[in-house]
C-alpha cells in the first residue's frame, strides 16, 4: 500500500517563561519524528502524560506550524501549501479530540453540529443536508431520531459519535484520533473502539491512534510508536514484538493484565521524568534506566531500524 | 477489621446507594469496582463518616470497625478515627495537601494529633515513613512546597499522612487515576508491600478491572448504587456470575487476544435520578427476562461469591 502519510525530522519547541525578570526557556514537545503511514493501516501512539502526542497530532493536520521538518499527505508537502489549499485538504484529514464535551459547540442541535464542517468548507452533500445528517447519525450508530437534541440531552459516549460523525463528513481518507476514549466509562469506550473498527473496514480509512493506554494500543493498532519526551523511542512492527527499549519494557510491566493469575512483579523504577525544559545530554530516559551506562548520559541514541524493528538505544534489549 | 452491612445512603429524597457490604480483615486487600456513578466515592465517604459534610445521611446498614458501629458514632469521636485509625487517600492529592504549607511539617502534623508526639519526635517518624515510601532524601523533602514535586510524589506524600497515624484501615479511592501507568505501578507495589508489611487493611477503589485483577484479594463489583456481585478475585475473574460483571471482564482490551471483539454494554450508566426499578442492569442486560423489570434480585450465594441475579445459577451454567 502507499504511503497516505510521510512525517520527516517533525520538531516542535515551544518557549515560556520569557519576561523582564527571567529569561525565555525552550523546550522541545516533539523531537525529530519520523513515520511511515501506509494507507488502510493502523498506527498507534503511545506514551504518557507530557510526551507530546497531542502536539504531533496537531503538528501532522497543520493546526500548529513545526519549528522544522515536514509532513506529506498522500504524496503532497503540507507545510507548502496555502491556507487556502490547507482548508481543502483538510476536508481528506480529520481529528477527533479527547473531550467529546469541548468539541460541539453546546449552543448546536446535533444536526447543526454535524453539518458544520460542510458550512465551513463551503461544500454542498450530494443530496438535501437532512438526510445527509440522519445518514452521518447512523453511520456512528445514533437513532437519526436524536438531530434536533443539544448536547446537553446526550450522554459523553453520545457525544463522542457525534465527534466522530463530524470528522466523517466530508468523508476523509485519515482520521487523527486523539485518545478519543480517555473520558468515557469502559463499557461506554468498548462501545466506541468497536465502532472505530467497523468504520475502518466498511469505508477504507486509515488511522493514527493516539493513546495512553498500552493495551488499548495492542488491542487496536496494527504498529505502535512509543515516545518518550518529544521523540519516538521504538517503532513496534506489530502488536506481539517484544519491547527492545527500555522504557518501552518499563510500560509494558506497568501494564496490569485483567487476570490474577497473570500478576507482575513490579520492579522499583528509581529517578523521576526529568523536566521537558531542561533534559540532561544523551538519553532522557538515562535516570530511570536500569541498563544506563556512560556513553547514555553523553550522547543521545538515534533511531535506528536495522532488523526492521527500530530502538532508539545504545544497549537495546 | 472493617465490616459494612447493608448500607444506603440518601441525600433528600434521591438514594443513591443501597444494600453494599463487604468485609476486609488485617493484611488484606478489597477492591470496590465500578463505572463512574456507581457508589464507589459515596461508599468511602461513608466510612470516612463524612456524608454530613456534603448533605448525606446513612438511611440504614451498619458499618463495624473494630468492634463498634461508626453510624452510631458522635462526630466527635469519628474526628479521633478519622485519619487516625482509619486513613483516606483520594484521587488528587491536593484535597489532602496544603498548598502554602511545606511537606515536613504537613505529615508531622498527624502524628502530633493522632499519636501525641513532641515536634522532634515527629519529625523523626516522618522522615522515617517516608524513607519506607521510598522518597529519596526525606530531609530534603520536608523542606518542599507541594507544588515543587510530580504527581506521583505528592501521591506518596498524602500516603506518608495516611501512614503516619498508624492505621489499622486504609481506604484509597481511586489513587492512582490521575497518575501515568509507570507511576501508578511504583503507587500499587508501595500500598501492596505495605499491606504486607504493616498488617493493613486497604479497601481499594478503583474503575480499572486490571488494577483490581494485580492487587485485589477480594472484589466488589458496584452498580447504580448496589454491590451486584462479589467474592475472592480469582472466583470474580474466573467465573463471574452476574451478567454486568461477565460484561464488564469483556469491555477490558487484552493486547494480544485479537479474536475476542470488544462490543461494550449496550446503553449508557444510569445516573442516580434514573435508576431503573428492579434489577438496576435490566436495561441493558442481554439476560433481561420481566421478572428483571419489576422484582430487585436477592443475592444467590456460592462458597465465598455471592451474585444479585435472578439467574445467577444459569449464568454460571453458560458463561458469556
Ligand atoms: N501551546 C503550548 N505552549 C507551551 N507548551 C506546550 C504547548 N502545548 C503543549 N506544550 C507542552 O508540550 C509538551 C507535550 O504536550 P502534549 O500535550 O503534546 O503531550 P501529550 O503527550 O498529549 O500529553 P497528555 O497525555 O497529557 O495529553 C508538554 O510538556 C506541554 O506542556
Ligand atoms: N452530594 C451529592 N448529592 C446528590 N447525589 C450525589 C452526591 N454525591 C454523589 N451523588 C450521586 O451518587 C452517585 C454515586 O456517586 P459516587 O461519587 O459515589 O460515584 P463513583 O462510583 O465514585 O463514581 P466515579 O468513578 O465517577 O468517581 C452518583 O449518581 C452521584 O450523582
Ligand atoms: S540509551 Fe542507555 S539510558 Fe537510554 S534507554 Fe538505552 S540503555 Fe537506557
Ligand atoms: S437480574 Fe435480570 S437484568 Fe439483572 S443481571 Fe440478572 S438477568 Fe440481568
Ligand atoms: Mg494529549
Ligand atoms: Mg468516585
Amino acid at each position: 500500500m502507499p504511503n497516505l502519510l510521510e512525517v520527516r525530522d517533525l520538531s516542535k519547541r515551544f518557549s515560556s517563561g520569557g519576561g523582564p525578570f527571567r529569561k525565555a526557556r525552550s523546550m522541545h514537545a516533539v523531537n525529530g519524528v519520523s513515520f511511515d503511514l501506509p494507507e488502510g493501516r493502523v498506527i498507534g501512539v503511545v506514551g504518557e502524560s507530557g510526551c507530546g502526542k497531542s502536539t504531533l497530532a496537531r503538528l501532522i493536520l497543520r493546526l500548529i506550524e513545526p519549528s522544522s521538518g515536514a509532513v506529506a499527505f498522500d504524496g503532497d508537502d503540507l507545510l507548502a501549501k496555502t491556507p487556502a489549499q490547507m482548508r481543502k485538504l483538510r476536508a481528506r484529514m480529520q481529528m477527533v479530540f479527547q473531550d467529546p464535551y469541548s468539541a460541539i459547540d453546546p449552543r448546536y442541535t446535533l444536526t447543526r453540529a454535524v453539518a458544520e464542517p460542510f458550512e465551513v468548507q463551503g461544500v454542498k452533500p450530494a443530496r438535501p443536508m437532512a438526510e445527509e445528517v440522519a445518514e452521518l447519525l447512523e453511520m456512528v450508530g445514533l437513532n437519526p431520531g436524536l438531530a434536533s437534541s443539544y448536547p446537553h440531552q446526550i450522554s459523553g459516549g453520545q457525544k463522542q459519535r457525534v465527534g466522530i460523525a463530524r470528522a466523517l463528513a466530508l468523508r476523509p481518507s485519515l482520521l487523527v484520533l486523539d485518545e478519543p476514549t480517555a473520558s468515557l466509562d469502559v463499557s461506554v469506550q468498548a462501545q466506541i473502539i468497536g465502532l472505530l473498527e467497523d468504520l475502518r473496514t466498511e469505508l477504507g480509512l486509515t488511522y493514527l491512534f493516539i493513546s495512553h493506554d498500552l493495551s488499548l494500543v495492542k488491542y487496536f493498532c496494527d504498529e505502535i510508536l512509543v515516545m518518550y519526551l518529544g521523540r519516538v523511542v521504538e517503532a513496534l512492527p506489530d502488536t506481539a514484538a517484544p519491547a527492545r527499549h527500555p522504557y518501552t519494557r518499563t510500560l509494558m510491566e506497568s501494564t496490569f493484565e485483567p487476570d490474577p493469575k497473570k500478576r507482575r512483579l513490579i520492579a522499583p523504577l528509581e529517578g523521576e521524568v526529568p523536566s521537558p525544559f531542561d533534559l540532561p545530554p544523551g538519553c532522557a530516559f538515562a535516570d530511570r534506566c536500569p541498563q544506563a551506562s556512560a556513553l547514555c548520559r553523553t550522547e543521545t541514541p538515534a533511531l535506528s531500524s536495522e532488523t526492521g524493528h527500530a530502538v532508539a538505544c545504545h544497549h537495546p534489549l | 477489621m472493617l465490616s459494612v452491612r447493608d448500607l444506603g445512603v440518601a441525600f433528600g429524597a434521591v438514594e443513591p446507594l443501597s444494600g453494599v457490604s463487604f468485609s476486609v480483615d488485617k493484611g488484606e486487600t478489597i477492591g470496590i469496582v465500578g463505572e463512574s456513578g456507581s457508589g464507589k466515592s459515596l461508599t468511602a465517604m461513608s466510612v470516612m463518616g463524612l456524608l454530613p459534610l456534603i448533605g448525606g445521611r446513612i438511611t440504614g446498614g451498619t458499618i463495624v470497625f473494630d468492634g463498634q458501629d461508626l453510624t452510631k458514632l458522635p462526630e466527635r469521636a469519628y474526628r479521633k478515627l478519622r485519619g487516625g485509625k482509619i486513613g483516606l487517600i483520594t484521587q488528587n492529592p491536593m484535597t489532602s495537601l496544603d498548598p502554602l504549607k511545606k511537606i515536613g511539617p504537613q505529615v508531622d502534623d498527624v502524628a502530633r494529633l493522632h499519636l501525641g508526639m513532641n515536634a522532634n519526635e515527629a519529625r523523626a517518624r516522618t522522615e522515617e515513613i517516608l524513607g519506607t515510601l521510598r522518597i529519596p532524601e526525606p530531609a530534603l523533602i520536608c523542606d518542599r512546597y507541594p507544588h515543587q514535586m510530580s504527581g506521583g510524589m505528592k501521591q506518596r506524600i498524602v500516603i506518608a499522612m495516611a501512614l503516619a497515624a498508624d492505621p489499622d484501615v486504609l481506604i484509597a479511592d481511586e489513587p492512582t487515576t490521575a497518575l501515568d501507568v509507570t507511576v501508578q505501578a511504583q503507587i500499587i507495589r508501595l500500598l501492596d508491600d505495605l499491606v504486607k508489611q504493616r498488617d493493613l487493611a486497604l479497601v481499594l477503589i478503583t474503575h480499572d478491572m486490571s488494577v483490581v485483577a494485580q492487587t485485589c484479594d477480594k472484589v466488589v463489583v458496584m452498580y447504580a448504587g448496589r454491590a451486584v456481585e462479589y467474592g475472592p478475585v480469582e472466583a470474580i475473574f474466573d467465573r463471574p456470575r452476574h451478567p454486568y460483571t461477565q460484561a464488564l471482564i469483556a469491555c477490558i482490551p487484552r493486547g494480544l487476544d485479537d479474536t475476542a471483539r470488544l462490543t461494550g454494554i449496550e446503553g449508557t450508566v444510569p445516573t442516580v435520578i434514573n435508576y431503573p426499578k428492579g434489577c438496576p442492569f435490566h436495561p441493558r442486560c442481554p439476560r433481561a427476562e420481566a421478572i428483571c423489570a419489576t422484582d430487585p434480585p436477592t443475592f444467590s450465594v456460592e462458597g465465598d461469591s455471592a451474585a444479585a441475579c435472578h439467574f445467577a445459577e444459569v449464568a454460571h451454567a453458560q458463561p458469556a
